[in-house]
């Protein structure tokens, strides 16, 4: 088995903001006497990823997802607690290090904003020592699958949100790095550019099998990309673990939905063994069955009532993600594997 | 090393293309300051001596006071215009992250751009140095020490650069480095005899002076240009310790400032 590409050992970051009052009191007592706010951005944070692994890291905002991803690219130092990427203490900021990986961020611009994208791809050639050739038929390559290559030569703040990202990601992958973070890739793109975004990524994974962080909001990149996801409550751990298992956290039930032709008697014994959820007039219900019940309930509801239409959830992951953001404390109760 | 140097001339050249990618507001920016403040003391100067052409002050005539002036216009030109005043703003956005990213040092990038800038300057300059001479507001010195004055002046900008580097990196710890900025520009403005010839200030003063940056900033590059006898060796001597003292500070404040540093924004 070979090392880990990640080990975060009881990492935290702490900062300190100051206390102001509002107003000109305020300013002026905050001047001669300042009181400090500590608090952890994140808290005793252990991780290990292993080479290849796809790491969904997710949590609400705030949550410290991005001042881990900060730490682990070393931009900032980590307060306490060890940090070990690919053999290399990331706030060392050694140059080896940072030949090695990659960071890509949704909501902000790598790229030179008053520039066409292909000064910058060259300038990070010469920064990367990629040689003429790769650097060539990388660009072209990428260019092609992402259908950019006829925006290489247009001012970068010309171009629409959607252009510009596939641009950055093409910047950032330019010299074949081993571990890539994606802080939230798709933020603000629309649904085919999301979906572009994710099936590039995906392609370029199992080209390369590089070790993957990323950070997003929308669950569809998460379950398209990850096996495995961490998730971050208020700067400390709440879940490690397979995806399929993070589903079944509140239970093995699934979501399913019924529409009926008219109103139904909502009071019936049937459905109250079923959690039902009712809309205002009684003619659709949102019931929890049992996973290995669906086929027979499914069945028997057919059958019984008069159902225009019907569907199971299509990403339990969405509702569990939903339900642990307003309640976290469930996860305290759950065994983290 | 051909790699490494290769790096270094792809960064001028970006940071080139960037310099003048707003070519108006970038000319305004450079050139209006130095003239509105060439004019303001055009007027002064012409009003003290009321016009008179024989009047001498501190070994000037009129004429020679207003050519001082001239070069005064052009040594800054060439030594302070440099932009890396914003870098106080870029950390403070969070915008020095990608340099700490990339294989490529933050003042790497930072010197890279400021070489390209003065590439540009000396552009400007050299152009507003022929209107100077066409007009006949000043003349052109002797190869010699035109070449001199050159070598002198870009040192200085040099140390500029240097010094405007370690204000600007105070921004780890100040939300505003613009009132250091300014008082700098003020004292430098006094003691380096940008706005009265040093010759006019008393003898004990400038014997101070002469063990501070402050004469080599304005004064000397000026006296150069206009072929009068400075000790120019001195100069150079007496910079370079102030640049490799500026040199240990910026080593000082970015280690304990970059570990302070929050990225925000990002």
């Amino acid at each position: 088995m070979n090392a880990p590409v990640i080990r975060a050992d009881k990492l935290s970051k702490k900062f300190i903001s100051y206390k102001k009052a509002p107003g000109i009191k305020g300013t002026v007592s905050s001047f001669f006497k300042r009181k400090p706010i500590e608090k952890y951005a994140v808290n005793n944070f252990d991780l290990t990823i292993n080479k290849g692994e796809i790491i969904g890291l997710l949590g609400p905002n705030g949550a410290g997802k991005t001042t881990l991803m900060k730490m682990f690219t070393g931009i900032i130092v980590p307060s306490t607690g060890e940090l070990n990427i690919l053999g290399h203490r990331p706030s060392d900021r050694n140059l080896d290090f940072r030949r090695k990986i990659a960071l890509v961020m949704g909501q902000k611009s790598q790229l030179w904003w008053d520039i066409p994208a292909m000064d910058s791809f060259l300038l990070l050639q010469k920064y990367y020592e990629v040689s003429e050739q790769n650097f060539k038929e990388r660009i072209e390559e990428m260019g092609t699958i992402l259908n950019v290559t006829s925006l290489f030569h247009i001012h970068v703040r010309k171009l629409s949100l959607g252009e510009r990202m596939k641009l950055e990601l093409m910047a950032s992958l330019l010299h074949n790095p081993e571990v890539i973070f994606l802080d939230e890739p798709t933020i603000g793109l629309d649904l085919v550019a999301q979906e572009n975004i994710r099936n590039f990524v995906k392609r370029y994974h199992e080209k390369t099998n590089c070790t993957l962080i990323l950070t997003s909001h929308y669950m569809q990149d998460v379950l398209a990309l990850c096996k495995r996801l961490v998730l971050i409550f208020d700067g400390k751990k709440g879940y490690d673990g397979a995806i399929g298992d993070f589903e079944k956290i509140l239970g093995n039930n699934k979501t399913v939905n019924f529409n009926f032709s008219n109103s139904q008697n909502i009071e019936e014994d049937f459905w109250k063994q079923y959690n039902p959820l009712w809309n205002e007039d009684s003619t659709q219900v949102e019931i929890q069955v049992p996973e290995d019940e669906v086929r027979a309930v499914g069945l028997e509801v057919l059958k019984k009532y008069p159902i225009t239409d019907f569907q199971t959830e299509k990403m339990p992951i969405e509702r569990v993600m939903k339900t642990l953001m307003e309640n976290p404390d469930i996860l305290r109760n759950q065994k983290t594997p | 090393m051909k790699n490494y140097w290769l790096k270094w001339w792809q960064t001028i050249k970006v940071t080139w293309v960037k310099h003048t990618a707003y070519r108006l507001n970038f000319f305004l920016q450079i050139i209006g300051p130095g003239l509105v403040f060439f004019f303001i003391k055009y007027q002064l100067w012409s009003s003290i001596y009321r016009g008179d052409q024989q009047t001498i002050i501190g070994g000037f005539t009129l004429d020679q006071m207003i050519q001082y002036h001239v070069w005064g216009f052009l040594v800054a030109l060439i030594a302070q215009a440099n932009g890396s005043w914003n870098l106080s703003e870029d950390i403070r956005m969070g915008r020095i992250s990608s340099y700490l990213i990339y294989p490529f040092q933050f003042h790497e990038y930072h010197t890279a751009s400021f070489v390209s800038f003065q590439f540009i300057q000396l552009f400007i300059a050299t152009f507003t140095l022929a209107l100077i001479v066409l007009t006949q507001l000043a003349f052109l010195p002797s190869l010699y020490y035109l070449i001199q004055g050159t070598l002198f002046t870009l040192f200085i900008s040099l140390f500029w650069f240097l010094l405007q580097y370690l204000v600007g990196i105070l921004a780890f710890w100040l939300e505003e480095t613009w009132i250091i900025r300014v008082i700098i520009s003020i004292v430098s403005y006094f003691l380096s005899g940008a706005i009265i010839p040093l010759d006019l200030y008393p003898k004990w003063l400038t014997h101070i002076l002469d063990y501070t940056p402050f004469p080599y900033l304005t004064y000397y590059p000026i006296q150069i240009f206009m072929e009068r006898p400075v000790p120019v060796f001195q100069g150079y001597f007496v910079i370079t310790l102030w640049m490799l003292i500026t040199i240990f500070f910026i080593n000082f404040v970015w280690k304990r400032g970059i570990k302070m540093y929050t990225a925000a924004g990002m």
